[in-house]
This record gives structure tokens, C-alpha cells and sequence, in this order.
């Protein structure tokens, strides 16, 4: 049992993390970022194919990071030219591209057949207290991602990606270049991506393309706007809903009987699909969000 | 000739991304939204064409079940979501057109199945022009296409309420004060957009197997099309389907099967940088 929360403890704060570089993408600067699964899916490959190679693993979450960051650079620098909209078919078709790469790079991927046996986390010391360990990384880890987000959004810079995200001409009219701000935290947003993803390899320690399809992105999306957009009380909140609504339905499943897996992954897409339109209609600005503005 | 054999292969996939790329152009044009469950109008109009195909045994009334059992279910998103955030930001009206795809996706996969199901036409022999293979279910589907086509590029440009819709289009507030009213376009709109979708499902479920994912992964290409087109401009959009389609086809021997949609994604950008008004579209300030 305790087994079972831990395990469920590192995945919900493996979309924490991936909730938070939305949050600074969507929540503060207003970019509608719908290829956050390509960024996580970079991290993740990186980060295994790495380990593989006998590269310690510090230095592979790192590369993780970077590499997700550096992908995002050419997206960020074609979005100068784009209207929000556009932004996202981009950003969606970018995601895609990434699976088809690793669906059919088979030399460096192993294309559909996956990585099996990604080395973990801590694996000297052993069960539980190996699990234990993994967890209270993350929890460092996502920890500082709180913070270092806490510490952008009330700074200038913060504020200045806040006023791209409420009025881009007017940034534009005070001097300010809003695409350059846009790319650096495309960037950054995409590195926290990167560092969820390398995460996520290391546990689940078996990768394959199939993990990666847009799904996961509106995932992430269903926690922030549940949660509360621009908020990183949001981004917590609405990740730990998530998770109890993902292992809910597994549970779901075992109960009912008839039942069959793919239907209940089916009825997972029904239930993300309804959410997100009940919650855009009824609640834009989610659990968290401030109850004074409609 | 082997090039020409691919050529005459992608006319049939152009159609099917032109007809989509329509639909999508239209609610651009006219809703001013990117509709990401075009996708998932496809993936219905496909497999209401298989329970009206299974239940009469025709093709025509297979087209016919997909255009109205679509038009309606694009019709009731509109009215049940669309409609109601029609004053909102586009990022809602995005998310919620990802949520209604999500919802039709599942209903369907409930519905259907996850199995794969294709259509049982019969098997025909190829008709063979100098060497070139043409199969009569494609001209068949060509057919079916063009029809779809006239049936709405006469609605867009012979009918007062295509008129009226392309009026909203072209300038919306300045059609409100000519006394055209919103509803009745919308409503329109609505109607074709879905029954083009589910005419493009159909003739994808036709050529390849249905299964509730399948419409999703034509999205990219039908939005490349669009935006190749220039968003708003009904002909661009089929037009630039049928060079997506081409494209794609000549491009396999090179790139690989899997890469066709990758390919689409670099035309996308190619576009999006160098002529963001695509080939037919009128100047609309800063994308």
C-alpha cells in the first residue's frame, strides 16, 4: 500500500512539473502551447538513450533538460511571426513530428518496439527505500520548480510576460520586444518538460512512442485550467485532481465488471473532453482561480 | 510512370484532405476558431456512412447517412458550445473544440469498438490507361467529391445565405450592420462544415480501415491545406488539398510512408513564414 502511494506520489508530481512549465507558457505569457507531450517525449528519450551509454544519470536529466530546451528555440523563433491560434497548430503538429521521428528512427529509438530497461534512479539501494529516494527527488526537484517559478512570475520579468500575455501591442508600444520574452520561456516551459519526461523514463524504466501522443498534452492542459490558469497553487491542485481522476478510472475498472480496458480508455478521453468544456464554459478560471473575475 | 501511378494515387488522398481542409476554412473564416475536431467530424462521418453502408448496401446512401448524421452532430457542437462562447477568447474556443473531439472519440470507440472496420466494397479490376492503373472505386469516390464540392461551392456562391456567409466572413461587423443575420449563418456554416467533414471520413474510411482515431491523425494535413490555401478561401483549400495529396504520394519514395505527415508539417511552417496568406488568401494583418 505504501508502495502504491509513493508510486502514485511520483507520477502526480510528474505532471505537477509538466503543469508548471505550462503554467509559465499559458498561465503567465498566454502562449497556447498544445505540444507539451513532444517536449516531455525529448526528455524522456535523451535522458534513457544516455543512461544507456553509461552516462550518469545527473548528467542525463540535465541533457534532458537542455535538449528539450534547445528544440523549443526554432519553434519559439517561427512563433515571432504567429497569431496565438497558429501558435498552437504549430506547437500540436511539432508534437506529432517528434512521435513520428521516434516512431521510425529505429536505429536510435528502437521505433515502436520501445526502450525496455531504462536503468533507475537510485537502484543500489533497492526496493522501497530506492522508491523512497526517487520520490523525495522529485519532490526537491518539483519544489524548486515552484519556486523558481514563484520567483519569475513577481519579478520584471514576470510582470512583463503578465502584460504580453493581457496586451501584446501595448508591451510592443512601450519599447519592449514581446518575442524575444515568448522564446525564453518556451524554452524554459519546455526544459521543465524535459526534466518531467527524463523523470518519467527512469521510473516507469520503459519507454515507447505510444506514451507520447497529444493525449498527455491536454492531460496537462485538463490540470491547469482545472486547477486555476496562472497559478501555480493551480498547477498543484489541478495536477493531484488529474491524478485521482487517471488512477480513479483504473479503479473504476476493476469494480465494474464487463468492462474491458480500451473502453475504459475511451471513456478516459470522453471524461478529459467533457471536463474541458464543462470547465471553459462554466469555470474559465478554475478551482483555484480568482473567484472575483468572471 | 511509376510517378504518374503516384500522382493519380494522391489526387483521391488530395480530395480527402481538400474536403477537410474546406471544412476547416469555412469555421476559420467565418467563426474565426481553428476547429480541432475536424478530425473527429471525420472519424463520425466514417462510421455513419458504415452503419448506413451495412444497413442499405449503397455507397450513395452511405455518403448521404455521413453528410447529414455529421452536419447534424457539428451542428448540435455549435449550438451546445460554440455558440456560447462565441464572445470568448480563441484559446477557449480551441480547448473546447480539442474537449468536443475527446467526447466524440470516446462515444464512438464505445460505440464501435476499437477494432478495425472497413468497408466491404467489392473488388473491381483496374481500368489501365497507357500503363496507369486507375481503380473504379477511386473514380467512384472522385465523383462522389466533386459532387460534394459543386453541391457546396453552388450553396457558397449561388444562394443568398452563401452570399451572406461569405459576407460574414469577408467582414463581420460590417455584414451585421448590412442586416445579415449571425444565427442563420452560423447555423449554415455549422451544417456544411460537418457534412464536408463526413463526406472527407467516409471517403478516408473508404480507402483505408476506420477505426475512432484514424479521422484525428488527418488533422495536420487538412490544417496544412488550409493555411497552403490561405485561410477563408473555399477553392485554396481544396486546391491546396490536392497538392498536399500529390505531394505526399511523390514524396513516399523518398521519405518513407511515415514521414508523409511530417511532411505536411514543413509545408506548414514553410507557409506559415514565407507566404502566411497562402495561395488564394486576402491579406488579414499579423498572423
Amino acid at each position: 500500500m505504501e508502495a502504491y502511494l509513493v508510486a502514485i506520489g511520483i507520477i502526480a508530481l510528474i505532471y505537477v512539473i509538466l503543469s508548471l512549465g505550462l503554467t509559465l507558457q499559458y498561465g503567465l505569457t498566454g502562449l497556447i502551447n498544445f505540444g507539451h507531450v513532444g517536449f516531455f517525449a525529448i526528455g524522456a528519450y535523451t535522458s534513457a538513450l544516455l543512461a544507456f551509454q553509461g552516462v550518469p544519470l545527473v548528467l542525463c536529466f540535465a541533457a534532458a533538460a537542455v535538449l528539450a530546451g534547445i528544440a523549443a528555440w526554432p519553434i519559439g523563433l517561427v512563433s515571432l511571426r504567429l497569431r496565438d491560434d497558429y501558435f498552437a497548430i504549430v506547437t500540436l503538429g511539432f508534437s506529432e513530428v517528434v512521435r513520428i521521428v521516434i516512431t521510425s528512427e529505429k536505429w536510435l529509438t528502437s521505433g515502436v518496439q520501445g526502450l525496455p530497461g531504462v536503468p533507475r534512479l537510485y537502484e543500489e539501494l533497492g526496493g522501497f527505500t530506492a522508491q523512497l529516494a526517487v520520490f523525495a527527488t522529485i519532490l526537491a526537484v518539483t519544489l524548486l520548480g515552484i519556486w523558481m517559478i514563484r520567483r519569475i512570475a513577481g519579478s520584471p520579468f514576470g510582470r512583463l510576460i503578465e502584460a504580453i500575455r493581457d496586451n501584446e501591442e501595448a508591451v510592443q508600444a512601450l519599447g519592449k520586444d514581446p518575442a524575444r520574452f515568448k522564446i525564453q520561456v518556451l524554452v524554459v516551459g519546455a526544459a521543465f518538460a524535459g526534466i518531467a519526461g527524463a523523470f518519467y523514463a527512469h521510473y516507469i524504466t520503459y519507454i515507447v512512442p505510444d506514451q507520447f501522443i497529444p493525449l498527455v498534452t491536454f492531460y496537462v492542459w485538463m490540470a491547469i485550467i482545472m486547477g486555476g490558469v496562472g497559478r501555480v497553487s493551480g498547477a498543484v491542485v489541478g495536477s493531484a485532481i488529474l491524478m485521482l481522476f487517471l488512477e480513479g478510472s483504473r479503479f473504476l475498472r476493476d469494480v465494474l465488471p464487463g468492462v474491458s480496458e480500451v473502453d475504459m480508455a475511451s471513456v478516459r478521453i470522453g471524461a478529459v473532453g467533457f471536463l474541458l468544456i464543462l470547465f471553459i464554459m462554466y469555470r474559465p478560471q478554475g478551482l483555484m482561480g480568482d473567484y472575483t473575475k468572471r | 510512370m511509376f510517378y504518374a501511378q503516384l500522382l493519380v494515387n494522391g489526387i483521391v488522398q488530395g480530395l480527402v484532405i481538400g474536403l477537410a481542409a474546406l471544412s476547416i476554412t469555412l469555421v476559420f473564416g467565418i467563426a474565426r476558431f481553428p476547429n480541432a475536431a475536424t478530425g473527429d467530424f471525420m472519424t463520425f462521418g466514417a462510421f455513419s456512412a458504415l452503419t448506413a453502408h451495412q444497413a442499405t448496401g449503397s455507397i450513395l446512401f452511405g455518403g448521404l447517412g455521413a453528410i447529414v448524421a455529421t452536419g447534424l452532430v457539428s451542428l448540435l457542437a455549435y449550438w451546445a458550445v460554440f455558440r456560447r462562447l462565441a464572445d470568448r477568447s480563441v484559446v477557449a474556443l480551441l480547448v473546447a473544440s480539442i474537449g468536443i473531439g475527446f467526447l466524440l472519440r470516446a462515444v464512438l470507440g464505445v460505440v464501435f469498438g476499437h477494432g478495425q472496420q472497413v468497408f466491404q466494397v467489392p473488388l473491381t479490376r483496374p481500368y489501365v490507361f497507357n500503363g496507369i492503373r486507375v481503380m473504379p472505386l477511386d473514380l467512384q469516390l472522385a465523383a462522389v467529391a466533386a459532387l460534394a464540392l459543386a453541391l457546396v461551392f453552388s450553396l457558397l456562391y449561388l444562394t443568398p445565405i452563401g452570399r451572406q456567409m461569405r459576407a460574414v466572413a469577408d467582414n463581420r461587423d460590417l455584414a451585421r450592420v448590412s442586416g445579415i443575420r449571425p444565427g442563420r449563418v452560423m447555423v449554415a456554416l455549422w451544417l456544411v462544415a460537418g457534412g464536408v467533414a463526413g463526406v472527407a471520413g467516409m471517403m478516408l474510411g473508404i480507402k483505408t480501415i476506420v477505426t475512432p482515431e484514424f479521422g484525428w491523425e488527418m488533422l495536420l494535413p487538412a490544417f496544412t491545406a488550409a493555411i497552403l490555401g490561405g485561410i477563408g478561401s473555399p477553392v485554396g483549400a481544396v486546391a491546396a488539398g490536392l497538392i498536399l495529396g500529390v505531394a505526399q504520394e511523390l514524396s513516399t519514395p523518398f521519405v518513407g510512408f511515415t514521414y508523409k505527415i511530417a511532411l505536411a508539417f514543413i509545408i506548414m511552417l514553410a507557409v506559415l513564414l514565407l507566404r502566411p496568406r497562402g495561395l488564394f488568401g486576402q491579406l488579414e494583418g499579423a498572423r
